[in-house]
């Protein structure tokens, strides 16, 4: 019976979330903005993590002409299980397109005021924030599919023998992406919801790892880094940064770190809570 | 709900509907302390109408409903209503002042509330877009709902509603039936094809004051006099009057006198 009972509040809780999801995508979907960004980012997403070969190529007959030669055969950018962070890696660099989009969706609702109406038609301010979070899972789930569909397809093409070992290796770095483009995109909901206004919430989207970086470099000068340098990764870009390691200075005979590390993820999923967390006490505190 | 500019109606209608924080105070609705539900069961129209201008009146009507957990076949009852179905498929930022201000009753209207508050809904109308609302306004009070109004137009106000309250800077300064408004004094206008008529007024025992307007003579009654009274003297000095209206005290006199009294 209490097995009962807490199976049934469960299922009520997942309704209800789907409902608050479907509230902010009716409010997406017939806005033409979401389309063309959306369609714009999956595309060119699409398209850079498919044309990798053809890129190689280019830079190999760039090469040529220095004399020097890159046998592109011999890098096994597409295939399994290196596959899994190389793509993964380049379509970490898309999410600011996800991320504007998001930052538009929020401040839009301040800008029409359609927050208060929400909030006076019966939605309670963690309801609205929840709808737009469930929104942002969403949208993480997405580019984690799309990237899981092309990394399957272009590995099987170009993957010479499929050794079931290799091919489960480094999976987890799809879990690695999902965390960096959720927590990305709570970042960017957090901003929009401090500072409202879509101009400069997107500015200030755009410099955060500039910022970031101007920050580290004061607070680690060269003679205390040695003692406080482990402090860097705690940073709230850089642990979403980290989640997943640039993987291409391996094909130049270079050590690099080929899985997601356990920390990296602890601390980016402890900046995600505390990114939506801080959007929810301002809501919460202001009069809108 | 009265009151002149910035006397705090809609944040007083804000904190009711959870978009305010009050500093300190309490309220309930329906006898419970206010949440999301309680709200659920309002319908509410603060200031201006709220809608998404990208999405058409229809859609944003089904957003409403989502979220209000209303019915989405009350829709089309609602929008007939308020006169849009024809225009319920254009984008909301095509619709006139009239037409948003419509919309905005509907979108109160479409969970088939209990209470209904309306904000200065008919700001910035022309004479026909308020004659429109208020006659909106009637057919709804009509179906039984509570209606409470904010608005600082009196006319309004003493055409529509049955209570009033008067706000200023924040705070209570009457309460009362609109009904009451003028009880215990008695105005009544005359006028009669006879050039003394001013100093023949003054004679009847049961003026208190008199007064010219438009050509009219304004005679305020003494307390047990009436029009019937004035009309009876005025016949005994052979006098036929051309008109005789009695006149109320209007809600925007005694409203300007709550807000007098109070200035000091």
């Amino acid at each position: 019976m209490k097995f009962w009972l807490t199976q049934n509040r469960r299922y009520l809780l997942t309704e209800h979330m789907l409902h608050l999801l479907r509230i902010d995508l009716k409010k997406m979907t017939s806005y033409r903005t979401f389309w063309v960004i959306c369609g714009l980012y999956f595309l060119t997403l699409g398209f850079t993590t498919a044309s990798g070969m053809e890129i190689l190529k280019w830079l190999a007959s760039k090469g040529a002409e220095f004399g020097a030669s890159i046998n592109i055969n011999r890098i096994p950018l597409y295939h399994f299980p290196d596959i899994w962070q190389n793509l993964i890696w380049i379509s970490g660099l898309f999410k600011i397109v996800l991320a504007v989009m998001v930052v538009i969706s929020i401040t839009n609702e301040y800008q029409y005021r359609t927050i208060r109406q929400n909030i006076i038609d019966g939605l309670s301010r963690w309801e609205f924030l929840q709808s737009k979070i469930l929104t942002n899972v969403l949208l993480s789930l997405m580019s984690v599919v799309m990237i899981l569909s092309i990394a399957l397809v272009t590995g099987f093409i170009y993957t010479p023998t499929i050794e079931w070992t290799y091919f489960f290796g480094g999976t987890e770095f799809f879990i690695a992406y999902f965390i960096e483009v959720f927590a990305f995109l709570s970042y960017a909901l957090m901003l929009g919801v401090l500072v409202q206004r879509s101009g400069l919430t997107i500015v200030l989207l755009m410099l955060s790892h500039m910022i970031e970086a101007i920050i580290k470099v004061n607070v680690f000068r060269s003679g205390v880094e040695d003692q406080i340098g482990w402090l860097k990764q705690f940073f709230p870009l850089e642990s979403i940064t980290n989640l997943v390691p640039l993987p291409f200075a391996r094909y130049a005979l270079q050590e690099i770190q080929d899985y997601v590390a356990l920390g990296a993820v602890a601390i980016a999923l402890g900046w995600t809570v505390l990114f939506n967390y801080f959007a929810y006490l301002k809501l919460k505190k202001s009069d809108i | 709900m009265l009151g002149p500019n910035g006397s705090g109606k809609t944040t007083t209608l804000g904190m009711l509907m959870g978009v305010v924080n009050p500093t300190s105070g309490s309220f309930s609705w329906f006898g419970e302390s206010p949440s999301h539900h309680t709200r659920k069961k309002i319908g509410a129209v603060l200031e201006h109408p709220i809608f998404y201008p990208y999405l058409s009146g229809q859609k944003n009507l089904e957003l409403n409903a989502m979220i209000k957990g209303a019915d989405p076949a009350n829709i089309p009852k609602v929008l007939e209503t308020v006169e849009l179905s024809a225009r319920k498929d254009d984008k909301y930022r095509t619709y006139s002042l009239g037409m948003k201000q419509r919309l905005a009753i509907a979108s109160a209207l479409v969970s088939d509330p209990i209470i209904l508050i309306l904000d200065e809904p008919t700001n910035g109308l022309d004479p026909m877009g308020i004659a429109e609302i208020r006659e909106i306004i009637k057919k709804i009070a009509a179906d039984g709902k509570t209606i409470i109004l904010a608005s600082h137009l009196l006319d309004e106000v003493q055409k529509v509603c049955t209570h009033f309250a008067v706000l200023k800077r924040g705070n209570l300064m009457h309460m009362g039936p609109v009904d009451d408004v003028g009880k215990g004094e008695e105005i009544v206008e005359v006028q009669a094809y006879h050039d003394d008529l001013g100093i023949l007024l003054q004679e009847f025992v049961g003026s208190a004051t008199i007064k010219k307007e438009n050509g009219l003579f304004q005679v305020m009654m003494k307390d047990g006099y009436h029009s019937k009274d004035l009309n009876r003297f005025l016949f005994d000095k052979g006098i036929v009057a051309s008109h005789l209206a009695t006149r109320k005290k209007s809600l925007e006199k005694q409203f300007l006198e709550i807000l007098a009294d109070t200035k000091s």
